[in-house]
């Protein structure tokens, strides 16, 4: 038995791992993927000093750190529960049910979906699977293809796309209904982009941040957004163009689209269609927190960090002894904060288990200082109002956990 | 589909194995420790099931094993994710059937 | 709106937008509750695709159900599992 599992190999989980294990305790990290890294593994992009940000390398290094601290990586492992008996943590998987004092759950984000009418023809992917296919299994996901939202994750993920040689044919929205909602607004979209234009690489942005911010000016700009769309590292985006239908009879043939008019309502008599072989759905991220839910971990509705996300101290313990989050489950942001996150909650846990070192205190106070300031430098924000959301979930625990949190200390002392 | 064979940053693949496996009663090559998604992908394969009771066809959509779009039969065993399962020398893959009655399948195979 | 009517939602039970949209606005129900009555999400991957948009529906069709009231309601397992492997861990 571990004194700690931790379930997610992506930068979190690695990154706890490592911190808990330098401490002293025995871990074993599970994950369901066939090789350690998680969303980390597919991102590959150019930071403003030039350098990459190359995730595959930084997974190796984690996991290699990982393994000289004879830290258990188990890859294909599925969990399916998670419940306290006693004093112990069960983690129940596939392979069967593990246990421990201490339960770090790093499982990450899931894509928001976008139903569009034809979306379940083969050929038509979430975009972060075909980040995947391209950057970790190495293979072409098509010839041409649509991406289907517009957003700081598509953008990413088509200057992607483009360097491992794979043609994007244009960024469409999709269609506006009850479910794509602002996705499918020219103008929201155009506001949301605008508002990570400084931070974002393309020069479209950046030359749109100097003048946009004006209401005026951006109404007047989605007003007459060219049809054929503006270019983005070469690929059009077409905000005033909205998928209709994805066609095809056994895979994938092409995206019927039409015109919208500003607020997003297709223009009748105005379809065409647009020949493709493989779509991209790109409805942005949300925290995937199923387990702590089932754990039976309170939870908090926070927009800016990107929905139901478990409440959690900066310190990244939950209200439930012995249970740590840290990473996108706590809220939607970069694979380097997720790292900061994860080595705050290994050293938490350690501080929990009593591996009581003279510096661990001083350790704790310089992570949590670490995820600050890497925020602050960050290169990529996907909700431009992180640090309210953030705030909101410090105040919660510190109104509603905090006492109780002191009693249990106390307890544990005892 | 082609493979990413040499990439301007990740670099270029030279060392890798290929390995034989069936998929729907034909032979392709995979890559060794690649996933069947991946493998029947660079085969030119996106169709790897049909919905048990329409009978639409189905591909992969998420990739990493949240949304069981990919579920094929592997070696007898049904209902495998296509995209976390690493390929092996002569497995046999099948793609998913329509069923006549999906809840008197799901019974037997429990 | 040309194809929104039998555009899926639920890809695992086929739940289509319009068996949603009409069953939300006749019952004006809980996210659960439409989930039992359509099945939409009660399929294979236990509602990870199609969760969001079905309580997306809700939040529009039925009055005072906002984002944040929507419980996150999740139940084991949250992975699929054969019922010989959840035997042989009871």
């Amino acid at each position: 038995m571990s004194d700690v599992i931790v379930i997610g190999a992506g930068p979190a989980g690695l990154a706890g791992a490592i911190a808990s294990a330098s401490n002293g305790l025995s871990v074993t990290v599970l994950d369901e993927f066939i090789k350690p890294g998680g969303r980390l593994l597919g991102q590959l992009h150019q930071e403003p000093s030039g350098e990459w940000w190359n995730g595959m390398k930084e997974s190796e290094r984690l996991f290699l750190e990982a393994n000289n601290l004879s830290v258990d990586i188990r890859c294909g492992v599925s969990v399916y529960n998670l419940e306290k008996d006693e004093n112990l943590w069960n983690v129940h998987t596939n392979i069967g049910t593990l246990t421990a004092r201490y339960v770090l759950v790093a499982t990450g984000a899931a894509e928001y979906p976008v139903p569009v009418p034809g979306w379940t023809l083969p050929g038509v992917m979430s975009i972060g699977a075909a980040q995947v296919m391209t950057n970790v299994h190495r293979v072409q996901v098509g010839k041409k293809g649509i991406i289907i939202g517009a957003n700081i994750l598509s953008f990413a993920i088509l200057n992607e796309l483009q360097l491992a040689g794979i043609n994007v044919d244009r960024i469409i929205l999709p269609e506006k209904n009850s479910i794509s909602g602002k996705a499918g607004e020219p103008e929201e979209v155009l506001k949301t982009l605008l508002h990570a234009a400084h931070l974002a690489p393309s020069p479209l942005m950046r030359f749109g941040s100097h003048f946009m911010k004006n209401n005026w000016l951006r109404k007047m700009a989605i007003h007459f957004y060219p049809k054929s769309g503006m270019k983005v590292n070469g690929t059009p985006l077409q905000l005033r163009i909205a998928a209709v239908e994805i066609v095809g009879k056994e895979q994938v043939e092409g995206v019927k689209v039409a015109n919208t008019d500003a607020a997003g309502q297709v223009i009748p008599g105005t379809e065409v269609l647009y020949e493709a072989d493989f779509v991209c759905i790109a409805g942005g991220l949300y925290p995937l927190a199923e387990l702590a839910a089932v754990a039976g971990c309170p939870f908090e509705y926070i927009p800016e960090l990107g929905g139901h996300v478990p409440c959690h101290s900066e310190t990244m313990e939950t209200p439930l002894g012995g249970l740590f989050v840290a990473g996108n489950i706590t809220g939607i942001e970069s694979g380097k904060i997720s790292m900061a996150q994860g080595t705050i909650a290994g050293i938490a846990i350690a501080n929990h288990a009593g591996k009581v070192s003279s510096t661990i205190d001083q350790q704790l106070q310089q992570a949590v200082q670490q995820v600050r300031s890497v925020r602050e430098q960050a290169t990529i924000q996907f909700n431009p109002e992180i640090d309210k959301g953030r705030s909101k979930m410090k105040e919660i625990w510190e109104t509603k956990f905090a006492p109780l949190d002191k009693e249990y200390s106390h307890k544990k002392i005892v | 589909m082609n493979r990413i064979l040499d990439h301007p940053i990740l670099g270029k693949i030279t060392d890798r194995k290929t390995i034989p496996f069936q998929y729907d009663g034909t032979t392709y090559e995979a890559y060794k420790h690649e996933t069947i998604a991946a493998a029947l992908l660079a085969n030119g394969v996106r169709k790897l099931r049909v919905h048990e009771e329409s009978g639409t066809p189905r591909g992969i959509y998420c990739n990493i094993g949240h949304c069981m779009e990919c579920r094929v039969t592997v070696n007898g065993q049904a209902n495998v994710r296509a995209c976390l399962t690493v390929v092996e020398n002569d497995m046999v893959v099948e793609s998913g059937k329509q069923l006549p009655n999906i809840v008197k399948r799901m019974v037997e195979q429990g | 709106m040309i194809n929104m009517e039998n555009m899926v939602i639920c890809r695992c039970e086929e739940v289509t937008y319009g068996e949603l949209l009409s069953t939300a606005k006749e019952h004006k129900c809980t996210a659960r509750e439409l989930k039992l009555r359509t099945r939409a999400g009660m399929g294979f991957c236990g509602g990870r695709t199609c969760r969001v948009s079905v309580d997306k529906i809700i939040e529009n069709t039925v009055p005072n159900a906002s984002a944040g009231d929507i419980l996150l309601k999740y139940q084991p397992p949250v992975r699929p599992v054969t019922f010989g492997s959840v035997g042989e861990n009871q």
